[in-house]
């Protein structure tokens, strides 16, 4: 698909919502895999958006690629705000009541749970975030009767 | 799709409706219906979400917030949670703080 570049901000994401979900379309993915994978950008975008830019008073937009081969579809966001490794995060203590919870802290690990790799390199001034989710496996032929 | 929540608060029970996609930038959308119904000191919170088709992270924010804002003794209850969306609170562990229930059931909620 062709990449698109979107302001990095809240109101883009229903538009990056939309690319991810017209890209899991052509791959071919199942219901359950779309939603997962439009979840995972939709987590690591907000944090790009409010920490890596909104946060530290910056500006800027975000590009969105997205390559089908023969078994996986990559989806890929780059981003000029501040460095920042998703993997790096903290895992959040899921056994605690709600009102014991500290606000925050669940987007990049249900992001990092929702997809089959997830990947981050800093290239030059850029983060690259990177989302693979591997295609169903073509179909089995029937076997013919004899 | 556009997000909508909608609040109607009756004998220490509010209800809100939550429809179409609760991402982050509809968040603050979702957080005003929470804290109308707070302010009316209820002791139920229901969240018909029969037509909710997304949830982030963002909308969960919220659902901690209810329960800090209400008090461990105001139950929350949620009710007819999509699978992706249902999937996503027990990935998260909310579904041991919240009561999930599949439709509405009145003996179970209004019960106080």
């Amino acid at each position: 698909m062709n990449p698109v570049t979107v302001p990095a901000t809240l109101d883009s994401l229903g538009a990056i919502a939309d690319y991810v979900m017209a890209a899991a379309a052509s791959a071919g993915l199942d219901r359950r895999a779309s939603y997962n994978l439009r979840l995972a950008v939709d987590e690591i975008v907000t944090n790009i958006i409010v920490h890596g830019y909104a946060d530290a008073g910056l500006q800027g937009t975000l590009e969105l690629s997205a390559n089908i081969d023969d078994s996986t579809l990559t989806v890929s966001i780059e981003d000029s705000g501040v460095p920042y490794d998703p993997r790096q995060a903290p895992v959040p203590d899921t056994s605690l009541p709600l009102e014991e919870r500290p606000i925050g802290g669940l987007g990049v690990y249900l992001a990092l749970k929702s997809v089959d790799e997830f990947l981050y390199e800093r290239v030059g001034a850029r983060n690259r975030s990177i989302f693979k989710m591997q295609l169903p496996s073509a179909p089995v032929k029937e076997e013919g009767r004899a | 799709m556009a997000f909508s929540a909608t609040t109607t608060i009756d004998a220490n029970i509010a209800k809100i409706t939550v429809s179409g996609e609760l991402d982050g930038s509809m968040a603050p959308v979702f957080q005003k219906e929470v804290e109308k119904a707070a302010s009316q000191k209820v002791k139920r919170l229901v969240l018909l979400m029969s037509d909710l088709d997304y949830i982030s992270s963002a909308g969960l924010r919220v659902l901690v917030f209810a329960k800090q804002k209400m008090g461990a003794g105001v139950d929350l209850f949620v009710v007819g949670a999509q699978p992706q969306v249902k999937d996503t609170l027990q990935m998260t562990g909310f579904d041991r703080s919240i009561i999930a229930l599949d439709t509405y059931d009145a003996a179970t909620i209004e019960n106080i």
